[in-house]
C-alpha cells in the first residue's frame, strides 16, 4: 500500500539504524523466515541510495542510513526492510520497492 | 451495552466537529512484542522494547476510568507475559470493561488454561474472549506459524479451554484465522475444520501490511480475486445457518465486515469512515499511544505525561493524526477497528438490523439448525 510506504519513509531519529539492525540481527538468530535486510530508498530518484535498493544485506554488514550525502534536509527518508525467504528467487532478493 | 449505543452519536459528532471530546471505547494493549511464533505473516517477535511495568499500566488504567468497553490484550503472544492475570485485574478494577479479548498462539498450552481461569475468576462481570489462532490444518498450520507441533498444541489448548466453559459462564472460546497468500488456496479446508470443532465464534482477518508487525512491503496479502473466492465461501457458510439471540446480530456484522474487506481491497480507500483515533486506540509496550497498529504512529508516550491518557488523547498531536485519518490519507481492513467503524456507520447498522429482522421470521428459517452463540471481534 503506497500510503504505508510513505509512512515508513518518514524522517528517522539518530538511533533508527542501530535499533532496526539490532532487531534484524535478532531475527536472523530466531529461526524464522528472515534472511536479510534491504534498503527502501527515500524516493526512487534519490541519487545516494537508489543503487543500493536491489541488494540484500546481512544486518551486520548493511550500510548505515542516513548515507553520507543524503539529499533530504529534513532527515533521511530511507528505511530498512526485512527480506523473507519466501521472497527469494533463485537465492536472490527479488522484492518490489 | 445500552451505554455504548448511546455514545455512537457523540462519537460521530466528535469525528465531524471535534466535540464532544470522547475517550476510546475500544482499546488494544500490547504489553510486549515478544512472541514464540515465527509466522510468515508477522515480524513483531524480533522487537524488543522498554516495556511498561504493571505499576505503570495501573496508572494508565486509572486515568481512563470506565470509558473503554472493549479491551484487547495483544502482543506478541499475550500469555508469555507472566503478569497477564494481574494486568487484566488492573484494568478490570479501574475500567470495568464489558469485553476482554485475548488472542493466543496456544504454544504455552500447559500454562494458558490456568491463566484464563484466573482472568475469568477475577473479572466476573466481563465477557472474556480467548481467540485461538489457526491458519491451517495440521502441518500447514505449523508451516505458516513457523513452529513444529503448533497444531497439536492448538488442539490441546482448545480442548482444555472448552472444558473451562462449564465452570465460567463469562468465558467465550473463539478461533481466529489470518487469510494470507500462504493459505488462501486451502481456505475451504480451514473453514470446514474450524466449523467442525464448533467454537463459540469463528473469525477471519486478511493478512495485511502493518507498521506494528514490520510487514510493510511484504507480499503476504492474498490476491483480491482469491480472497474474494475464499471469503464468499465463508459468507455462504454463515448465511446458510440459523443463529439465535444475539448471535443473529454478531453474525450479520461479521458478514458485513467480510463484504467491507472486499470493497476496501477493490477501492483502496476508506469505504466507511475510520474511527481509529476517536473510538479506538492502541497502547504499545513502550507507552506510545497509537490510533491503530497499521499506522502505528505515536501520538505521544504515556511516560512523558505522567501516564495520563487524557493528556495524550486530547493533545494537538492527536488532532494532527485525526486530521490525516479523516482526510483518508490511510485505509485498511483491520478487523478490530472495522467493527467499531461499522457500529458508527448508520447504513451498515440499518442493513444488519434488516437482516436480523428477516432472520427472525420463523417461516423463512424453518429448515435450518441453530448454531452456538458467536461473538464479534478481531484478533
Amino acid at each position: 500500500m503506497q500510503w504505508l510506504d510513505e509512512m515508513i519513509r518518514a524522517p528517522k531519529d539518530a538511533g533508527y539504524a542501530e535499533r532496526a539492525l539490532a532487531r534484524y540481527r535478532l531475527g536472523m538468530k530466531g529461526h524464522g523466515a528472515l534472511c536479510g535486510v534491504r534498503i527502501l530508498p527515500g524516493d526512487e530518484h534519490c541519487p545516494v541510495c537508489t543503487h543500493l535498493a536491489a541488494d540484500m544485506y546481512q544486518p551486520d554488514k548493511a550500510p548505515r542510513i542516513p548515507l553520507a550525502g543524503c539529499p533530504y534536509a529534513e532527515g533521511c527518508r530511507c528505511a530498512y526492510r526485512p527480506v523473507m525467504t519466501y521472497e527469494l528467487v533463485n537465492g536472490s532478493a527479488h522484492v518490489d520497492s | 451495552m445500552i451505554e455504548i449505543l448511546s455514545k455512537i452519536p457523540r462519537f460521530m459528532a466528535y469525528r465531524r466537529f471535534g466535540w464532544p471530546k470522547m475517550l476510546p471505547i475500544n482499546l488494544t494493549l500490547s504489553p510486549s512484542p515478544r512472541c514464540n511464533s515465527r509466522c510468515l505473516t508477522c515480524n513483531i517477535w524480533m522487537k524488543r522494547e522498554d516495556e511498561l511495568t504493571l505499576e505503570e499500566w495501573d496508572k494508565v488504567f486509572q486515568s481512563l476510568g470506565h470509558a473503554p468497553f472493549w479491551f484487547t490484550v495483544s502482543g506478541g503472544e499475550p500469555f508469555m507475559n507472566k503478569e497477564i492475570v494481574e494486568l487484566c485485574q488492573s484494568f478490570y478494577r479501574h475500567c470495568r470493561p464489558g469485553i476482554i479479548n485475548i488472542p493466543t498462539n496456544s504454544l504455552l498450552a500447559h500454562r494458558i488454561p490456568q491463566k484464563v481461569e484466573g482472568i475469568c475468576q477475577s473479572c466476573p462481570e466481563s465477557q472474556v474472549i480467548i481467540n485461538l489462532s489457526l491458519d491451517g490444518v495440521g502441518a500447514k498450520h505449523d508451516h505458516i506459524r513457523g513452529v513444529k507441533g503448533n497444531f497439536e498444541k492448538f488442539e490441546q489448548n482448545y480442548k482444555a479451554l472448552m472444558a473451562l466453559k462449564a465452570t465460567y459462564s463469562n468465558l467465550t472460546i473463539g478461533v481466529h484465522s489470518v487469510i494470507s497468500r500462504f493459505n488462501v488456496d486451502d481456505a475451504p479446508e480451514l473453514f470446514a475444520y474450524a466449523f467442525s470443532i464448533k467454537p463459540d465464534s469463528y473469525i477471519t482477518e486478511i493478512a495485511e501490511q502493518r507498521i506494528e508487525l514490520d510487514t510493510v512491503g511484504l507480499n503476504i496479502t492474498p490476491p483480491r480475486d482469491k480472497y474474494g473466492w475464499a471469503i464468499d465461501q465463508l459468507i455462504a457458510r454463515i448465511e446458510s445457518r440459523h443463529f439465535g439471540g444475539i448471535s443473529k446480530v454478531t453474525e450479520a456484522f461479521r458478514v458485513e465486515y467480510y463484504k467491507l474487506v472486499k470493497r476496501i481491497l477493490a477501492e483502496q480507500t476508506q469505504v466507511i469512515g475510520c474511527y481509529a483515533g476517536w473510538a479506538s486506540a492502541q497502547i504499545y509496550a513502550n507507552g506510545e499511544v497509537w490510533p491503530c497498529c497499521i499506522r502505528a504512529d505515536s501520538i505521544k508516550n504515556l511516560r512523558d505525561v505522567n501516564y495520563d491518557f487524557r493528556r495524550v488523547w486530547f493533545s494537538p498531536e492527536a488532532e494532527r493524526i485525526r486530521t490525516s485519518i479523516r482526510n483518508k490519507e490511510c485505509y485498511c481492513p483491520l478487523a478490530n477497528a472495522s467493527y467499531t467503524n461499522m457500529l458508527m456507520h448508520p447504513p451498515t447498522v440499518a442493513r444488519v438490523g434488516a437482516k436480523v429482522a428477516m432472520a427472525s421470521i420463523p417461516l423463512l428459517n424453518s429448515r435450518e439448525q441453530p448454531e452456538p452463540t458467536p461473538v464479534l471481534g478481531g484478533q
